[in-house]
C-alpha cells in the first residue's frame, strides 16, 4: 500500500457500510490490526475520525467491503502526509464547542452518531465521534444528546483551563438545531410522554 | 417510562443545569458553518476541504509559501 494512488476524501458518499453477510470474509486479525493502527492515528488526524469509527464497528466479522473502506483511508493518508493541525501563537483563549449529530446514520440499529469539536481561539483542541447509546426518535433528540456530550467535554476543558489560571464562563456551545436549543430553555418537559 | 429514556432525562437536566449556572450557553449556528459536521457524516470533497480549512487542518507546504 505504500505506493498506492492518493484519494481526496477518506470515505465514499455513495454507499453505507452494513454487515454485508454475503460478502467475502477477510482475515479478522489483519483487519483488527489495521483498525488499531488507524485508531492510533485519529489522536492527531481528526479528518479520518468518522470513517475509522465506522469501520471499527465491523471488527467481529469483517468482509471485503469493510476492508476496502479501510484501505480507502490509507489511500487518503497517502495524499495527506503534509497535512496536519496548525496551532498559531498569540491567539485569544476563547473556548467554543461545536456539537452535531446525524439522524439514524448507522442503518443496522438506527442509532445516531454524535460529533463534537472544541476550538481554543481558532485551533482545534478536542474532537469526538461516538455512536449514541440510545435510539433517538427525532432530529432534535439526537442533536440534544450530542449537545449533552459536548457540554460534558466543555466542562472538562473548562476545568483544565481553570487549573492554568484561565477562568471561562458562559462558554458557547454551537448547535445547528433550533428545536434542540429551545429544549434547553423552556421549562416544560418535552421528553415526557 | 422506558428505561432508556431515563438517560435522556438525566442528560436533559444535566445540560439545563449548566446553562442556568452560566457555565455554558447554547447558540445557534448555520449548518454550513457547523464545524462538527465532519465527525458525523460522509461529506463531498468541497465541503470536506472547506471544513478542514476552518478547523485549522492545513498543508504544511501552504504555510511555507
Amino acid at each position: 500500500m505504500d505506493k498506492c494512488k492518493s484519494i481526496s476524501t477518506p470515505f465514499s458518499t455513495s454507499y453505507h457500510l452494513d454487515h454485508d453477510v454475503a460478502g467475502n470474509p477477510v482475515d479478522e486479525t489483519k483487519y483488527k490490526g489495521l483498525i488499531g493502527s488507524l485508531l492510533y492515528l485519529t489522536a492527531s488526524i481528526p479528518d479520518i475520525m468518522f470513517v475509522v469509527c465506522m469501520c471499527a464497528r465491523f471488527q467481529s466479522a469483517p468482509k471485503e467491503s469493510h476492508f476496502n473502506a479501510a484501505k480507502r483511508i490509507l489511500k487518503y493518508l497517502q495524499g495527506t502526509k503534509d497535512v496536519g493541525l496548525w496551532y498559531p501563537g498569540n491567539v485569544s483563549l476563547s473556548l467554543t464547542g461545536y456539537s452535531d449529530s446525524d439522524v439514524a446514520g448507522y442503518k443496522i440499529d438506527r442509532k445516531s452518531t454524535s460529533g463534537t469539536s472544541h476550538l481554543l481561539g481558532s485551533s482545534l483542541i478536542s474532537w469526538q465521534c461516538k455512536k449514541q447509546s440510545c435510539v433517538a426518535l427525532f432530529i432534535a433528540e439526537a442533536e440534544y444528546i450530542a449537545t449533552g456530550s459536548c457540554c460534558a467535554q466543555t466542562l472538562w476543558l473548562r476545568q483544565q483551563l481553570n487549573d492554568f489560571g484561565i477562568l471561562l464562563n458562559k462558554i458557547p456551545i454551537l448547535c445547528d438545531n433550533t428545536s434542540a436549543i429551545s429544549l434547553t430553555k423552556k421549562s416544560h418537559y418535552a421528553f415526557k410522554k | 417510562m422506558h428505561s432508556r429514556n431515563k438517560h435522556i432525562e438525566i442528560r436533559h437536566h444535566f445540560l439545563r443545569e449548566h446553562i442556568s449556572n452560566g457555565t455554558c450557553k447554547i447558540k445557534f449556528i448555520d449548518t454550513d458553518l457547523q464545524l462538527a459536521d465532519l465527525l458525523t457524516k460522509p461529506l463531498a470533497k468541497d465541503r470536506f476541504n472547506f471544513l478542514l480549512n476552518e478547523l485549522g487542518i492545513i498543508n504544511v507546504n501552504c504555510l511555507l509559501q
